[in-house]
């Protein structure tokens, strides 16, 4: 089956056409294959959102994607919102709080460092990279439990700030302002504003800032949603149940969920659409922030580096 | 702006960036002023952490010093191996499917030929990427009970009549690895089409002109380019891989422990560290995760030849 | 004045043992006078044998349950209005998890943070609660120093403190005896014409019988962690010996282990024996109504049979007989949980959390009225017999239960480390999976020396 672009014009120029496959076959195949695909992510998601407006028995007598109606949807939220007196909420904005903490924290500590590493000279300035590079790529669950411990030791274990503090330790974010900084700060407007007397805190304030946005959009972008999925971290720092972020308080949920917990078959139990719900919930910032993001990830990812 | 999407998207030509004038009257003070507090972090969440756990996985409980005891100690545990095996076969499926079905969809993405599909398409791929972690877990677990999934008949059809057959503990890598693909592999996909779209459009007019098809196209010119976004993203896999901890956990719970409580590896750490009250025995296991690691970042930092480090000043 | 005075004595021993002394004297005068006890013993400001955290009558307790026990917590409070109770539901350390451990554990490095009152659905959790670890006091605050009024100690069937009790003293409450009967649905059993089993034998033939004239119905349950609990235990198999502190002889091969295997075995062949855990909606979906006879603990009752979201059986044909006995073998029976409930040894309102404790153990407001199983407090056991009874929701009398309870065979023990953990990670794929247990009794047994092992007990 030929693929081969006929589309030659006859005095041998070809048309500005991308390599665009021609073969029906092929085109079909590739149309199968990325709906088959299609489904698999979209499935799971199209379900969730079906199933939290259903209420229990609905799940498990009516098809999977018929929705169920508003006023189910509104029981389930109450069944969240009263679970343990509202301590779902409570762990919502324990998330909210830690995240945007980290996040102030993080660019705080990144922009200037990944300005810095760009655009200053001083020693060990090679060495420091290199580092943020090796550490940007190691797990970051291995130091957790060593974490705990010099949390331990300052006694600040149970407190915000054993999870705050560590997460703006963020050397991915510095790269990227490295990155940014080193490719799109001309030397010339630096070297200008020195010259016209600017000292370097001056010229960062005034003429590299004010350039920053994107990059601190993107940092920003990171950095939240890394700070809002981690589970580990907070799990060990934070043992009580009302400093837990949503994450953590889902583990909480499905300890009360009958289905999955046979002792839980009680009073303060959970059904399975109020689960949905809640897992829902768990996400919904960074599933508004993915929504309008791709554009990010390619930015970011893509970051300066991987060199032809 | 431009200038950081010229750089961003890395593939293709760089863009020539004007050498930055030195002034070879510029003091050092500033940059170490502006890196001080980041410096700071890293040496106390990045470096003391890691020389802490090296000095604990050498030591004794009460101080002294333990030499390898600790490490033989781990090692030998009965549930270390089965741990370690539960890792590696998860990492390795996982691996295997992003690397092939990621660079697949993503080539056949480039393919399509409307605008509004190939955008749609990568939403749809893209979004289950928000729910990471014990989000996706839960979802899962709906997903994988025959009982109330949306695709029950497929659990079915596989011979799985409740919910502790499907998650029998030998299938469990290949149900990690799949749920961990639902939510990775979208974000990867965008990057790759990112990258694709970087390839210029002269040089794959100049192939087909050539003779070649899209196949071939895809494999001598678009794949090759690929091959250092291939190489991150198993990098940063397998970094991801080792960190297996939440997902074992929350389907032990879910399970009534048909899958164990020291299934990942960091789970074993955890329980050494709380359940057996042994640090020294649970820093081991850290440690060795953090070496391998280590290592395998530093090699592919330093000679994978992936990262600029030079700056232009 | 007084409290500084009394945190200066607790810092050294011989404070201690001055004030211990002083204690007792003023306990023994308390009691000749005859006076009106409080609710917690030997005077305010008693040592109860263990060094206290400063305390605030007024501050508020934290409370651990799982969520079935948040009706006790809902009763406390509605009794007690004026103490303030904080409630944080968790997974009561089920199937083994150890969550109770670990996290107290964390909160130990933590130094800060425990609350005042746990319960756990595990009856190994005295074994460590009551040790010192890594340096720092015992979670578990000693109860028999006077934190618990003796007679209220006294007041617990004979046996039923036994999980709690390490080195001779009493560490936890007990919730409820869980030993297992055997229930079964009367109405369905004359419906087919069935005799009841006494033993063992009789029900693997009268289960080969069900398979063939009624398949589709069930004459138990494998699908539980807790499964050993029930077949095992029952059968004296020799698997969970615990012989010292530290020391365990696990037998799992021997005959007794064998016979119950086998039967398991038959009955997951036959399909009698459900391999879906009671509590999944599967379950409820497959065999709601097909359930002939169930051998299980006390606690099935309310939380099995009489309950809208698991089986549902309608008023009147729930029974319940003695529990099965291998023929020959002394009647002996297993015992699945009964929860515990232990007292922090940090808080800072004990006076509360004894309160709290003994209300949820031995109250007729929770014990009686509410908890689904059969309570170990003697006096609330028996009431609760004749409330349920005379809900007339039972086909036959209680009485099987009560026996029972003096039952449980004392061969099987509470280690440190879960046994149904164990069961569940190496057993259970195997039933799932359609194999046999008997021919992997092997299995269990090195998978229990080595879990005892690497738990720190030495293994015969």
């Amino acid at each position: 089956m030929s693929t081969l672009d006929q589309r030659r014009r006859p005095d041998g120029r070809s048309r500005d056409v991308p390599a665009q496959l021609t073969g029906w076959s092929l085109r079909a195949v590739v149309g199968l294959v990325l709906t088959g695909f299609g489904l698999f992510f979209a499935v799971p998601i199209v379900w969730l959102l079906a199933a939290l407006t259903k209420s229990g028995e609905q799940l498990t007598r009516r098809g999977p994607f018929t929705p169920g109606s508003l006023h189910e949807l509104v029981r389930n939220w109450q069944e969240l919102r009263h679970f343990q007196g509202g301590v779902v909420t409570h762990w919502f904005l324990n998330s909210v709080y830690y995240s945007l903490a980290a996040l102030v924290l993080t660019l705080l500590v990144s922009v200037p460092a990944g300005y810095a590493l760009a655009t200053l000279r001083f020693r060990a300035r090679r060495t420091l990279l290199v580092l943020t590079l090796v550490v940007m790529l190691m797990p970051s669950t291995s130091l957790v439990l060593p974490i705990f411990l010099e949390m331990n030791k300052v006694g600040f274990v149970g407190n915000p700030l054993s999870v705050i503090l560590p997460w703006s330790f963020y050397p991915f974010g510095v790269y990227l302002t490295f990155i940014y900084f080193s490719t799109s700060l001309p030397g010339s407007l630096l070297s200008a504003a020195r010259i016209d007397g600017c000292n370097e805190f001056q010229v960062f304030t005034r003429i590299a800032l004010p350039l920053a946005k994107p990059v601190v959009a993107l940092v920003a972008f990171f950095s939240f949603v890394q700070n809002w999925n981690n589970y580990f971290l907070p799990f060990v720092m934070l043992p009580t149940s009302d400093r837990y972020p949503i994450q953590v308080g889902l583990s909480s949920l499905l300890a009360s969920t009958p289905a999955f917990n046979p002792s839980s078959a009680g009073a303060d139990s959970l059904g399975f659409p109020a689960l949905a719900l809640a897992t829902l919930v768990s996400v919904l910032p960074v599933l508004v922030i993915f929504l309008f993001s791709q554009r990010f990830l390619i930015t970011g990812m893509t970051a300066g580096g991987i060199k032809e | 702006m431009s200038d950081l999407r010229t750089a961003a998207t890395g593939l293709g030509a760089r863009g020539g960036r004007a050498p930055r004038p030195r002034s070879s009257l510029m003091p050092a003070w500033p940059g170490v002023l502006f890196v001080t507090p980041y410096v700071v972090l890293m040496i106390v969440f990045g470096i003391a952490p890691a020389a802490y756990a090296i000095v604990l996985s050498v030591s004794k409980a009460d101080g002294g010093f333990a030499g390898l005891a600790n490490l033989k100690r781990v090692t030998g545990d009965f549930r270390f191996v089965p741990a370690l095996q539960h890792v590696a076969l998860y990492i390795g499926i996982w691996l295997v499917a992003m690397i092939v079905l990621v660079v697949l969809l993503a080539l056949m993405v480039h393919q399509v030929r409307r605008r509004w599909a190939r955008t749609s398409v990568r939403f749809v791929y893209y979004v289950p990427g928000a729910l990471a972690g014990a989000s996706s877990v839960l979802l899962w677990l709906f997903m994988l009970d025959p009982a109330a999934s949306p695709i029950g008949f497929v659990l079915r059809w596989l011979g799985f009549s409740s919910f502790a057959q499907t998650i029998a503990p030998s299938h469990l890598p290949v149900i990690l690895a799949v749920i961990a693909f639902w939510t990775g592999a979208g974000g990867w996909i965008v990057v790759m089409y990112g990258a694709l779209n970087n390839i210029s459009g002269d040089l794959l007019e100049a192939a087909r002109i050539d003779g070649a098809g899209a196949v071939q196209i895809a494999i001598h010119i678009q794949l090759p380019l690929l091959r250092k976004w291939i190489a991150y993203m198993s990098v940063l896999s397998i970094a991801a891989g080792t960190q297996l901890f939440v997902e074992p956990t929350l389907l032990s719970q879910a399970s009534n422990a048909i899958v164990p409580n020291d299934y990942s590896l960091n789970q074993l750490a955890y329980q050494y560290a709380f359940t057996l009250n042994d640090l020294n025995g649970s820093a081991a296991i850290s440690v060795l995760l953090l070496i391998v690691t280590a290592l395998a970042s530093a090699v592919f930092v330093t000679r994978g030849g992936l990262f600029d480090t030079e700056p232009t000043s | 004045m007084s409290k500084l005075f009394h945190h200066r004595m607790l810092r050294s021993n011989t404070g201690r043992n001055v004030l211990a002394g002083a204690l007792l004297m003023s306990a023994l005068a308390a009691c000749s006078s005859g006076g009106s006890t409080p609710a917690v013993g030997a005077g305010a400001g008693g040592t109860y044998g263990f060094a206290q955290a400063a305390q605030n009558s007024s501050a508020p307790i934290t409370v651990w349950v799982d969520s079935d026990r948040a009706a006790a917590v809902a009763a406390f409070t509605k009794a007690n209005p004026g103490v303030a109770v904080k409630v944080v539901t968790y997974d009561g350390s089920a199937n083994g998890s150890n969550s109770f451990k670990t996290k107290i554990g964390l909160l130990d490095r933590a130094g800060q943070g425990w609350p005042d009152v746990v319960f756990s659905t595990q009856n190994n959790d005295a074994a460590w609660a009551s040790q010192k670890t890594n340096g720092k006091a015992a979670f578990g605050a000693v109860l028999d120093q006077g934190l618990i009024p003796p007679g209220v100690l006294g007041g617990f069937t004979k046996g039923a403190l036994d999980p709690c009790t390490v080195s001779g003293h009493v560490y936890c409450l007990r919730n409820d005896l869980a030993q297992n009967v055997l229930w079964f649905d009367k109405t369905l059993m004359t419906k087919f014409g069935y005799t009841l089993p006494t033993s063992w034998e009789d029900y693997q033939t009268l289960s080969a019988k069900v398979a063939q004239e009624h398949p589709g119905y069930l004459t138990g349950g494998v699908g539980d962690a807790w499964t050993p609990e029930v077949f095992m235990w029952a059968s004296q198999c020799g698997a969970n010996q615990v012989t010292g502190p530290r020391a365990v002889t696990i037998e799992a091969t021997g005959p007794n282990c064998q016979r119950a295997a086998k039967l398991i075995d038959a009955g997951v062949a036959n399909k009698t024996l459900s391999t879906v855990s009671v509590f999944s909606p599967g379950f409820v979906k497959q065999y709601a109504g097909k359930v002939l006879m169930m051998p299980g603990p006390a606690w099935f009752a309310g939380a099995v049979f009489n309950n809208p979201s698991a089986l549902k059986l309608p008023a009147g044909q729930l029974g319940v007989a003695a529990p099965l006995a291998w023929s020959g073998a002394q009647p002996v029976t297993g015992d699945v949980g009964g929860g515990t409930w232990f007292i922090s040894s940090h808080s800072k309102n004990l006076a509360a959390a004894s309160k709290f404790a003994q209300f949820v153990t031995t109250s007729d407001d929770y014990q009686v009225d509410l908890a689904p199983g059969y309570p170990a407090f003697g006096a609330a056991a028996a009431k609760w017999i004749s409330k349920q009874e005379s809900s007339k929701y039972y086909a036959t009398s209680l009485q099987p239960i009560i026996d029972a309870g003096g039952q449980i065979w004392s061969g099987w023990g509470s280690p440190e480390f879960s046994q149904e953990a164990v069961w569940a990670k190496t057993m259970t794929p195997l039933v799932n999976s359609g194999q046999s247990i008997a021919a992997n009794l092997q299995k269990w047994q090195d998978a229990l020396k080595n879990q005892a092992q690497v738990t720190g007990y030495t293994v015969k």
